[in-house]
């Protein structure tokens, strides 16, 4: 009854601000485009107080070319324009704004060998490092002069933290690398956690972007942890693949091809685990969001309204849960990264005698 | 073009790749030097100063332990010579009044002994003078009675042979 009421009010309250919306007829331009919110972009998305465009560095043709926004290049560059306007004769304007973000060269609209731009993902994976380094080089600077390593652990921040670097060094790093070698992967280890950590939450600030919903930052992320398994690898692992032991000859041809494809799915899958959790997450709340917006449209605007509390206090969960899951993926990542190098550095002659 | 789909959610930039790709080296490599390093130095540090100190304190701990063994062994050790040097000291003093004891029953008995002989002598010799005596006035009387000069010396002689057979007798 009570939020029947609350629907009643929101009705009316929509007669005087829908009426008025619809009277503007721009509903085309107030669609909010889901997969853009996602995907990365040349620019810095802060609406509704604007757009910082980023710097463009593309290579082509044996030489560099640095303009200082997408802009700038539209309307200075001789060599490069957006697709979208390639082939448009109003080219020569010199006001034009960026329409695809895409460059192509003017003359042919074939693309250039190499976008080097700074994209909104970069930025936010550089400010993760940043962060990394404004927090960890102090409190390495701190347990230096003694506190921490002389005494106990002083602080909210160095106790946090230090939590954190035991818990990768200890539970993560020893548990699956082994005593011998898991310090020398222990400043890997931290590193990739710490990042994706702060990447993740970044995409839970407002105007954040977390990178690690961008499956190149993953796939970086990802291709770091197969290096360092195939570079550090023990004989062991190369036998194992090529030549797996105490079984009949023909298995050891049947089992190559398959040892071969898991160690590409491994990297493989720990790109598309982190990349997929943490894009899942937000395209999902805009799609929960977006139910409001759908149902004014199935059942009228008195509906949405009404029912618009449910899909608040399920994004707020939904949040919620990002924010855990923030945590759980580079815990995951971490951990199945310690994993794999410690499954291709281990010497288990003697464990795998079957 | 449609900007939408300008960029799909699983196109891969390769120029994002490279930059990521030098970028996190680069970080890797500065915070391994400059914040991993010198943390998990520190860290082991602590652990190996707590683990030092908690094993000083075990072998403290086990020093002590053994000194307490040892002094209550050396006091019990102590107790037994003094029970033992006691016992010695009591015996001895036993010994001692025994012997002393001993001697002066001795010598008691010695002078009883000497008191007795010197009696004995006495006793002779005041019957020896006794009978002198008597042999003297057994001669007198008998001379007085014979009135009669008989060699002296020939009546003591007889008189001594009568008191010896008389000691005889007795």
């Amino acid at each position: 009854m009570k939020f029947f009421l609350i629907g009643i009010l929101y009705t009316l309250l929509l007669l005087t601000g829908f009426v008025n919306e619809s009277k503007a007829g721009e509903a085309e331009e107030n669609r909010v485009d889901l997969i853009g919110k996602v995907v990365d972009h040349y620019y810095l998305d802060f609406k509704p107080a604007g757009t910082i465009e980023l710097p463009r560095i593309i290579y082509d043709r044996g030489s560099f070319h640095f303009y200082a926004s997408t802009t700038r290049l539209i309307n200075k560059s001789e060599h490069f324009t957006d697709a979208h306007y390639f082939g448009s004769t109003d080219m020569q304007e010199g006001n034009l704004k960026p329409s695809s973000y895409i460059i192509v060269r003017t003359e042919d609209g074939t693309a250039p060998q190499l976008d080097l731009s700074i994209t909104s993902h970069l930025v936010f994976f550089w400010l993760a490092g940043a962060l990394v380094f404004i927090i960890f080089i102090p409190l390495s600077r701190k347990y230096q002069a003694g506190t921490g390593s002389e005494t106990e652990p002083k602080g909210a921040l160095q106790n946090m933290f230090e939590v954190l670097v035991l818990f990768i060094r200890d539970e993560i790093a020893l548990q699956n690398i082994g005593p011998k070698k898991y310090l020398f992967f222990t400043p890997y280890l931290l590193t990739v956690f710490f990042f994706i950590l702060f990447m993740n939450f970044f995409g839970l600030m407002p105007w954040g972007v977390s990178s690690t919903a961008d499956i190149s930052v993953t796939a970086v992320l990802a291709l770091f942890t197969f290096l360092a398994t195939q570079i550090f690898a023990s004989k062991d692992h190369w036998k194992h693949i090529f030549w797996f032991p105490g079984v009949p000859v023909p298995i050891k041809f049947m089992l190559m091809p398959v040892e071969l494809m898991g160690l590409l799915t491994k990297p493989f899958a720990l790109c598309i685990r982190l990349f997929a959790n943490m894009a899942s997450g937000k395209i999902l709340i805009f799609s929960i969001l977006g139910t409001i917006f759908i149902f004014s449209d199935l059942f009228g605007p008195g509906v949405a309204y009404g029912t618009s509390w449910i899909w608040v206090l399920l994004t707020l969960f939904v949040y919620l849960i990002k924010a855990l899951v923030s945590f759980i993926q580079a815990y995951v990542f971490t951990i199945l990264s310690a994993l794999f190098i410690g499954l291709a550095v281990a010497d288990h002659s003697e464990e795998h005698a079957h | 073009m449609n900007p939408v789909l300008a960029q799909g959610l699983l196109d891969v930039d390769f120029g994002l790749v490279i930059w990521v790709a030098i970028t996190f080296a680069l970080f890797m490599f500065l915070l391994t030097k400059f914040a991993w390093k010198p943390i998990l130095k520190a860290l082991d540090d602590r652990e190996k100063a707590i683990k030092d100190s908690l094993e000083d304190a075990e072998k403290a701990k086990s020093e002590a332990e053994q000194i307490s063994t040892e002094n209550e062994k050396a006091l019990k050790e102590i107790e037994a010579i003094s029970h033992k040097i006691r016992k010695e000291a009591q015996e001895e003093a036993d010994k001692i009044r025994a012997d002393r004891l001993e001697k002066a029953k001795a010598d008691s008995e010695l002078l009883l002994e000497q008191t007795r002989i010197a009696i004995e002598q006495e006793k002779k010799q005041a019957m020896s003078e006794l009978r002198e005596e008597v042999s003297r006035l057994a001669v007198e009387a008998a001379s007085r009675i014979l009135n009669e000069e008989i060699d002296e010396k020939r009546a003591k002689s007889i008189v001594d042979r009568f008191i010896k057979d008389i000691n005889g007798v007795r």
